[in-house]
Formats: structure tokens, sequence, C-alpha cells
């Protein structure tokens, strides 16, 4: 049987998972976790196999539809884009649920963990080889469900529950958009097919999607008096859900809270299967994004401006999970700029910001099991209350520090020495240098650059603090069980050679993803729509300047961290105060909470309407209540009349007779 | 001689009733386990029979049977049921020494109600309809000890007489004044009762006739106590399967055979089907025994069925026949479901006065957790909540009845839909939210099996829906 005929037990195995690990899982050791791990690595190497097979013929995509209902579809589509996100997805996945049978060994509640994090996992695989946007929706509010239920994992704990319901409430702001997308998208496409769909045709698959891009684009909407082409509209409505899902800023609030979860929970979040989601949807839907004015744009810039804005605060933060979690919210930023940078590159951006969404996922995860590495040992996520843990976790902090260079990337330009960030990160800011060459607007290469600078800083911080000098506690450290190194280690030669592996083929495969069996795209058409100036030469020919500076800002991010944590010469007492309104801002997080938490939330939101919906719902509910009770009041005065006395029931057949007659007769004759 | 490869069916099943019945006379009470399982066999094989025939169609004896798209629906509605309930009965009549009678009635039962959706006059119509009448009086009154059963199977008896009375005196309007029994032979001929009080009469006899068994009010008053009263496993089959042979009948013989009245009953149907949910939904809410609350459930299911009269379009009639077919399904299930926990009630403590009281339906999702998850299925396919064959049905009644531009009825069809979620959902809150003390207990596996084909079906048909609907429109065609 051909590989391809497989491809749809990726997703079903983990489901199935799921149900066997949650009602079987009590019974078995390590609370099942077998099952899933078992059910991942079957769907990693079906996923993979199929990856080589793609990758000796790229352009023979795996595309298969079934009739779900009238002219909507269930079906599988795995072309370039989707193949590498679902090897990437079920191998990381697969990392820490192994990890995880060593970090949760003390949890009681394991079944249940591993049973939701198998359904997490077969969700998001299920949005990646989604082939149309409502199935793909559909898997998407199942990732959206999953991450609530894990980050309210320890639901016991009040700030568990508080952050799995921010998590969920500000993804459903997305979600929402996503969904008023969809049902645009879809009676736009009702009415340019006037309402007779032919047989056959599914009007939600993405080749239907793409083929009608031009007539979409030409309907128009009027929005506070400017003329709103839909295709802007609906892209812009997609890219809301993918803020969302995606931590961009304004809706990032929720990714550092999402900490309260297990560490591995965060770990598959940040890395594997969720926030990648919302990158991956702009990907899969890029040929709308291009065709559409301004909406790379925006991408752009909100990316961007998400890249700087989380880095100044993750320099603050002391919390080792949380100085992750704005990392991520950062990096994603620089994958959403990537996306964004199609205004300018074209397709190539596809191919950098994917391959910059699958590094960070090995560097990430990482990142994240490191830090659940020590936690695990430590006891504390302070990292001003660690210090010397290097010396008792050797193969965590090894690990780290790769995962570390990776994250700030440093290599040698030119060459193919590097780490993976490297080869990822330096395209897209070179991008944005082209962008910038080409529009004369510098913001989103400045915002990337000087992120560049802040990502080393903040993250060889934590090295610094965590790792080196003298314990600041006492702590009885030790290192890990293997079952948690081992997952260290193979993802730490991902994250260290990954990027230098693949650098260029990488992107040429990604480059099929619209030209294939399933779909057939000119790019070149669809930017000239969307008003997009390609640039006519590739990056890398920028001055030797602009190609270093990447490196530069690393190495001067390392070199101010090692001053500052490492060397402990220059003294920050100053700067580390709350009289310093800098430092207190970014400490605060721009006091985020009390423009999001206090006014919107409670004052708006609460105080203002709720409280004034209140005294209205009070209105309903009586009236509720009061027409509850008049049924109620009827149906025992109604139940009265079932005495019961069969001759009642016959007179009841008679009376009814005559008087249908009577009535009829009368009606018959008014009318 | 006559071709009788359509009536296969119905020959297996009279043939497996009448070996049944025989065999049974010679096997002591021990033995007669395998009667059921035989029974089954025989309904199962009459309703692969029918699904091979699905494509042929044609007249038999004089063009007095009709097998069309619309019989054979119906056929596969009625035997469906009647294989569930077969299959739930095996566990009712264990160990009980009238076992060949039970199967034989609900086999007979079931031949009746087959002759019926075949029907292509009215006296074999009659005939059938009286077969299928006969043998589930008989069986409503099976359990001759419990004077709940006996009085249960009298009033069926009483009302199903005189409903009989009425309609056969309709019948007899309508011959005398066409000259022919034939059903479409009296569209032919209807001239002389169009515009005339004896064309009205017959109408309404008629309704009150066919409206007996559908349950129309005020011809349903039978409907709670019998339905109460019958061993539930009767039940399931009156309200699942009898129910639709009265709509099949009712289809054939205004819409074929009385379409030129239109008028008339389009009128009275429209009234009754408003009373008939109306009042079915509102009894409901008050009732604390689970069958009655079913029986007026299926009362008001009744008046949704009805008002494809009204509406008579295509679409309609295909939602209508859909609806026939889900109803089939969910009713069945519900009354098995609710038969387990009688066993479960009755085999902890024997003179349980009300075995199916809602209170003994508490903590049933610890308790009997696949019999409490079906029969959830079931009440929220019976409220019509998205993704069962309850919501399809009625999705696709209540739209063809806004097109038809009678936003009325379809406004308070729905409002209807809202007040029955109350008492579909009281029994889940019982099932689910409240504690019992009693202990887990192993379901009975006969029980178990039929929920769970019911289930199946029930969300088959809700998700997967395209190709039933098709079905109900190819069956909808022979009326229109």
């Amino acid at each position: 049987m051909a590989i391809e005929n497989m491809a749809f037990l990726i997703p079903v195995l983990p489901a199935l998972a799921f149900v066997l690990t949650f009602f079987l899982g009590k019974k078995l050791p390590n609370g099942g976790a077998i099952i899933p791990i078992i059910a991942i690595f079957t769907s990693f190497v079906i996923s993979l196999l199929i990856t080589m097979n793609l990758l000796q013929n790229p352009g023979q995509v795996v595309s298969q539809s079934y009739n779900w209902f009238a002219i909507l579809n269930v079906g599988i589509l795995i072309d370039p884009l989707a193949a590498v996100m679902l090897s990437m997805v079920s191998f990381v996945s697969l990392l820490i649920h192994i990890y995880a049978v060593g970090y949760m060994s003390h949890d009681k509640a394991q079944p249940r963990y591993f049973a939701e994090t198998a359904l997490f996992t077969a969700a998001m695989l299920g949005v990646v080889l989604s082939d149309n946007i409502l199935q793909f929706f559909v898997c998407w509010e199942l990732v959206g469900l999953c991450s609530y239920l894990l980050i309210g994992f320890w639901f016991e704990k009040p700030s568990a529950a508080s952050a799995a319901k921010k998590a969920f409430l500000t993804t459903r702001v997305g979600d929402v958009m996503f969904l008023a997308g969809i049902i645009l998208l879809f009676a736009d496409i009702f009415k340019i097919f006037n309402g007779s769909i032919p047989q056959g045709v599914y009007v939600l698959r993405f080749d239907e999607i793409f083929s009608h891009i031009p007539e979409i684009a030409a309907l128009n909407t009027q929005i506070f008096g400017f003329e709103v082409s839909h295709l802007t509209l609906i892209t812009l409505l997609f890219f809301g859900g993918a803020v969302g899902k995606s931590g961009q800023f304004p809706l990032h609030v929720w990714l550092p809270d999402a900490m309260e979860g297990p560490t591995t929970v965060s770990a598959l979040i940040h890395a594997a299967t969720m926030v990648t989601a919302g990158v991956y949807l702009v990907a899969r839907t890029f040929p709308m994004f291009i065709a559409a004015p301004y909406s790379l744009l925006i991408v752009a810039y909100i990316g961007a401006f998400t890249a700087l804005f989380a880095a100044t605060m993750g320099l603050v933060m002391n919390d080792i999970k949380r100085i992750l979690a704005y990392s991520t919210i950062s990096q994603l930023g620089y994958m959403m700029l990537g996306l964004g940078m199609g205004a300018v590159i074209g397709i190539t951006a596809v191919g950098d910001s994917l391959f910059h969404l699958i590094n960070h996922a090995f560097f990430k995860a990482l990142l994240f099991l490191c830090a659940g590495s020590v936690i695990h040992a430590v006891g504390t996520q302070d990292i001003r209350q660690m210090g010397g843990v290097g010396k008792v976790m050797p193969i965590t902090f090894a690990t780290m520090l790769i995962a570390s260079l990776a994250l700030a990337g440093f290599g040698i330009p030119g060459t193919s020495i590097g780490v993976s960030g490297f080869f990822s990160k330096d395209p897209i800011i070179e991008a944005a240098y082209l962008f910038g060459e080409s529009t004369e607007n510098w913001f989103p290469y400045l915002f990337s650059i000087v992120a560049a600078l802040l990502t080393s800083i903040y993250i060889f911080r934590l090295i610094f603090m965590t790792f080196t000098g003298k314990p600041r506690t006492s702590y009885g450290g030790h290192e890990s069980p293997a079952v948690m190194t081992v997952p260290l280690i193979i993802l730490g030669l991902l994250a260290l050679v990954f990027g230098a592996l693949t650098k260029t083929s990488f992107g040429n495969f990604l480059k099929e993803t619209f030209g294939n069996n399933f779909v057939s795209i000119d790019i070149h058409a669809l930017a000239e729509m969307g008003e997009y100036h390609l640039a006519s030469h590739g990056s890398g020919s920028e001055p030797l300047i602009i190609l270093w500076m990447p490196v530069i800002v690393a190495f001067a991010g390392l070199l101010i961290s090692y001053l500052i944590y490492g060397m402990r010469i220059l003294d920050m007492s100053s700067i580390v105060s709350r009289n310093n309104p800098i430092y207190k801002l970014l400490y605060n997080r721009y006091y985020q909470n009390a423009i999001y938490t206090e006014f919107l939330a409670v004052k708006v939101v609460y105080e203002g309407l709720s409280l004034a919906g209140r005294s209205i719902d009070r209105g309903f509910d009586w009236l509720v209540n009061f027409i509850g009770h008049i049924f109620m009041e009827l149906a025992d005065g109604l139940r009265q009349l079932q005495t019961g006395v069969v001759q009642n029931y016959a007179t009841a057949v008679i009376t009814g007779v005559s008087l249908l007659v009577i009535l009829l007769k009368l009606i018959m004759e008014v009318f | 001689m006559v071709d009788l490869t359509l009536l296969t069916p119905e020959l297996t099943l009279v043939g497996t009733g009448l070996v049944v019945l025989s065999i049974g006379l010679f096997l002591n009470t021990n033995a007669k386990k395998i009667l059921s399982y035989l029974a089954s066999l025989g309904i199962l094989a009459s309703l692969v029979l029918v699904l091979t025939n699905l494509g042929n169609g044609g007249m038999l004896f004089n063009e007095t049977l009709s097998f069309d798209a619309l019989s054979q629906f119906f056929k596969i509605v009625f035997l469906s049921v009647a294989l569930l309930v077969s299959i739930a009965s095996i566990k009712y009549t264990e160990g009980n020494s009238h076992t060949e009678e039970f199967y034989s009635l609900l086999i007979f039962a079931t031949v009746g109600m087959m002759f019926v959706a075949s029907a292509n006059d009215l006296i074999v119509l009659f005939v059938a309809f009286e077969l299928a009448s006969l043998a589930t009086y008989a069986l409503a009154g099976f359990e001759k000890k419990n004077p709940l059963s006996l009085e249960a199977s009298m009033k069926y008896f009483m009302i199903g007489a005189l409903s009989a009375a009425l309609m056969l005196f309709g019948i007899s309007f309508i011959y005398g004044a066409t000259g022919t029994t034939s059903i479409p032979g009296v569209a032919e001929n209807i001239n002389i009762l169009l515009g005339s009080p004896i064309g009205l009469l017959s109408v309404v006899l008629m309704i009150a006739g066919l409206g007996f068994k559908i349950a129309l009010v005020p011809f349903h008053m039978w409907a709670p106590d019998t339905y109460q009263g019958s061993p539930s496993v009767v039940s399931s089959l009156l309200a699942a399967g009898s129910k639709k042979m009265g709509f099949v009948a009712a289809f054939k013989v205004f819409m074929v055979g009385l379409i030129a009245l239109q008028a008339e009953w389009t009128t009275a149907f429209a009234l009754l089907a408003v009373i008939t949910m109306t009042l079915g939904n509102i009894v409901a809410l008050s009732q604390n025994s689970v069958k009655r609350m079913l029986a007026y459930s299926s009362v008001a299911q009744a008046g949704y069925i009805t008002m494809s009269f009204v509406v008579m379009s295509k679409t309609a009639l295909a939602g209508a026949i859909l609806y026939a077919l889900s109803h089939g399904f969910m009713k069945a299930g519900a009354f098995i479901a609710t038969a387990a926990v009688i066993y479960m009630v009755l085999s902890e403590k024997k003179d349980s006065e009300m075995p199916d009281h809602i209170d003994n339906f508490r903590g049933l999702g610890k308790r009997m957790p696949i019999t409490a998850l079906c029969m959830t299925i079931f009440l929220f396919a019976l409220a019509g909540i998205p993704l069962t064959a309850g919501y399809m049905s009625k999705f696709v009644l209540f739209a063809s009845t806004i097109e038809a531009g009678l936003v009325w009825l379809a406004v308070i069809a729905i409002l209807n839909s809202a007040i029955s979620l109350f008492y579909y959902a009281r029994v889940v809150k019982y099932m689910y939210f409240l504690s019992s003390e009693g202990e887990k207990i192993a379901e009975p596996v006969p029980y178990t099996v039929a929920m769970i084909i019911a289930a199946i079906f029930v969300l088959a048909i809700g998700f997967w829906s395209e190709p039933f609907i098709y079905w109900a429109m190819e069956a909808a065609k022979v009326l229109i």
C-alpha cells in the first residue's frame, strides 16, 4: 500500500491514543504514556516517509477529498508546507511526550495529562493537513480547547485556572475574527457562483479559494467611507485569528500566563502544537495575502513590532519560563515579519518564515525542556534564586547553551558555519533590509535588528544568572534521568546542525507549495494585484555590514550580558530599580495588566457592560421564569384532561370529529 | 403466474412468524430463547431482502399492492424498529413461557405495517391496518398478570375499535361517492365529493381513524396510558413503528387519493398539527414517569411531522419521511433504554410502584454508563440538538415550512422545540448530575446491543445526512 494512503492515520492515531489513554491509562504504568508515544511515533514515521517522497517529487502532493455534506468536504492535503510541519509537529511532540514520562512521574493525574496532550497533538496535526478552511477551523478550535484544558491542568491552583481562562478568552477574540473571515469568504464564493455550485466543487477547499482570488478581490465594501476589497478584509480577519493563536500584539497577553501549566505543556504550546498554527494559517493562505493590498504590510508591521515589544519585556523578567515565553512571542513576531516580507521577496517569504518556525520549534522546545529540567531539580522558577546550576546539571547546561546560541543566532555569514537560528533569522532580517531599500520604509528592519540585540541580551542573562556563578540559595539539585536528558540531546543536535544542513534545500522545497498538481499559482501576477513590488534580485547581495549586522548585535548582546551578569563588572542596581521609569514600565510589562484586566475587563466589560446587563438580565430572568411558570401551570392544568377513564377518551374522539366537521365547514364557507 | 419476488420480504416474515409459533409449542420454557434469535434473524433477513430489492418496483394483485420508493422506505423503518425491538426483547422474554406468542405477534404486527406501506387500495389498507392493530392490542396486554398492562391493552383496544369504525365509515363514504376503493381510482373519480358535505365528512372521518394511530390531539388520549402500561419494548414498537404506519397510510389516502380535497384537509391538519405539538410538549413538562413523558413527546413529534401535510412541498415531505426514520430510531432507542432501567429497578425491587419514575434515573451515568450515554443521545436527538438525526429532520422540515411562506407555523414549531428541551434535558440532568446510592450494575447485553445500533444510526443520520435526505427525497417523489 502506498504510504500516501496512510496519511489519514497521522491525526487519527493520536486521536485514538487520546481515547485509549483516557479510559485505560489508569491501569497502565506511567499513566499509559506508552500509547500516545507509539501513536505519535507512527504518525511521525508516516509524515517523514511522505515528506521524503515529496522531496523526490515535489510537484506531486498528497491530496485526498471526500464529500462531507452539500458543497463541503473533508480532506487531506500534504504539500511541502504541510509535510515539513507534520514532521516537525509529530517529532517535537514525540520527544516532549517521552520527556514527560520523567517529568510527570510524580503527578497523580498522568492518564489525563497524556490523553490531553495526545488530543492536542492530533488537533494540531489535523490543522496542518486540512485541505479546506472549514476543517482547518474545526481542528484549530480543538487546539484551543486542548490548550485550555492543559494550561489549566492543575486546575486546583487558582492561578492556573485563571490562566487557562485568559488563554481561552484571548484566543477566542482571534477565533471569532477567523470565523467571520470564513463566513465572508464562503458568502463571496457563493456569490461568485451565483448560488449554483456545480457538482464536485468544494467551495472551501484551498484550491477552489485560490482560484477565485481575482473575483473576491473585485468585490468591495464601504467601511467608514473607505472602499475596502473583500480580499483585504478576509485576509485581515484571518490574520486576526493568527494574531490570537500566535500571540502577536495585542493579543499576546495570554502566552506568558500560559506558563501555569506543566512545563512540558508550555513546550508543546510554544514549539509544536499551538502558537505555530497562526503562522501556518498565514502561510497556508499566503496567495490570498499577497494578492490583497495592505494585508502583508500589516502582517509585517505587527510582526516586527511584536518582535521588539516582547523582547524588551523579556529583559526584565525573573521567572525562567516567562523569559522564554516572551522570547517565543518575539520569535513569532519574526516569523510573521518573515511572511510579511512576501511584499518584497514573494513566495520565498513562506520558505524563510517556515524555516525559522521549524528551527525555532527545535530550539524553543529544547529551551523549555531544559528549563523544565532545571525547575525539576531546583524547585523554583526564579532565576535570582538559582546560580551555578551548570555544575550539577552539565548535560542540561550544554544543551541549554546550544539552544541559546541558536536563539541568538550565532554564525558566520556566507559560510555554512552557524547554529540553526542563525540561518533562519538572518534571511528574515535581510528581507526586512531589502524591504527598507525598495520602499524607503526602515521600521521593520530597525525593529528586527534591535530585537535581535535584545534577544541576545535576555537569553544570556538567563544563562549567566542560572548556570554560572555561585548558588544564591541552597538547593539539592541533580541531573535529570535519562528519559529526560535524551530528548534534550536529540533536540540539541538538531538545534545545532539542522539549519546548516538544510539552509538551501528547505527554501527550494517550500517553493513548490503553490505550484503542483493541487494548486498552481502565479505568485507574480497575484503580487501585482496586491500592488506589491517584488525585488528583482534576491537577498544576499546587501552591503557586507548588513550581512554581518545580526551577528554583530548577537555578539554585542552576549558581551553586554557577560559584563553585567557574568563578570558583574557593570553595576545594574541604579538601572534595576523601581525609581527608573523605563525599568518600571518594562517590569510592569507596559501596564498591560492594568490596561487589559483592570481597565478593559473590569471597568469596561464588568462594571460597565456586565452590571448594566445584569439589571436587564434580571428582567429577562423574571420573564423567563414567568413563562416557565405559565407552562408548568398549563401542564398541570392540561394533564387533568387525561382522566384515565376510557369513556372520556371515546367522548373526546367523537367530540373531536364533530368539532372538526363544524370548524372545517365554517372555514370553508368563509374562504 | 404472479411474480412474487417483490413480496419475498413479507413472505419471509410470515414464514418466520408461523415457524416460531409452531416450534414454540414443542419447546420447554428454557429452550424458548432460541425462538427470539430465530425471530430476529427472520426480521433481519426480511430487511436484507427489502434492501436488495430497493431498485425494483411494480404492482401486484390487480394493482392493490404497489412497491415503490415510498413503500420501501417505510418498510425499512418498520423492519429496523422491529429488529431493534426484537433484539431488545431477547432479554425481556427470557424465561417467559409465552415467548413464541410474543414474537409471532411482533412479526405479524410488522407484516401488517409493511402491507399498509404497500397498500394501493383502501380495503387492503384497512385490513393490513387492522392486522397490525390487533397484534399490537395483544402485545400491549402481554403481561397479563399486570393490571397496568391489561388496562393499557383494553384502552388501546377500545379506542382502536372506535377509530377503526370511524375509518371504515369514512372509507364507505368515499367508496359510495367514487365507486372504487383503489386509491388512484378514488383520485380519478373524486368529482362528486368536491365541495360536498360528504367529502368534508369523509375527510374528517379518515383523519380521525388515522389520527388515532398517529396520536393526533384529540385522538391521542389512549397513547400515554398505553405507552406507560405496556411493556417498554412494546411501547417502543407502538411509538416508533405503529405510529409511522399511520403516517404512511395518511400520506397515501390524502396526498394520493383525496388530493382534490386538499383545501379541506390542509386546514384540518394545520389546526391539528399546532394543537398536537403544543399540547404534547406542554403536558410532557410535568410528567414524572419517563415512559409517559416519552409518550407525550411522541405526540408532540407527530405534530411536527403533520406539518408536512400543511406545507405540501417535496422538501417538506422528504423532511417528514426522514423524520419518520429518525424518530423510529430515537424513540425506539429511548424506550429500550427505559426498558433497561426498568429491568434494573425490578431486579432490585420486585414490586416497584412506578419502575420508570424519573427518580430511578438518578446517577444512571455511573450505574449504567452505556445506557445513560445512549439515552442522552436519543433525548438530545429528540430535542433536535445538532449532529443528531433529530436535528437534521427538524431542519429539513422547518426550513421547508419557512420556504413555503408559512413562517407562523415554523415559529410555533421552533418555540415548541424550545419547550421540549426542558423535559428532555431534565432526564439527562437526573442521569448525570444527581447521585444515587445504587451500585453499578451489569447492563443486559440485548438491550445494550439494540441501543447501540439505534444510537449509531441516530448519529449517522445526523452526521452523514446527505444520502438519507436524498433517499427521503426519492420517496417523496412518489407522492408529489
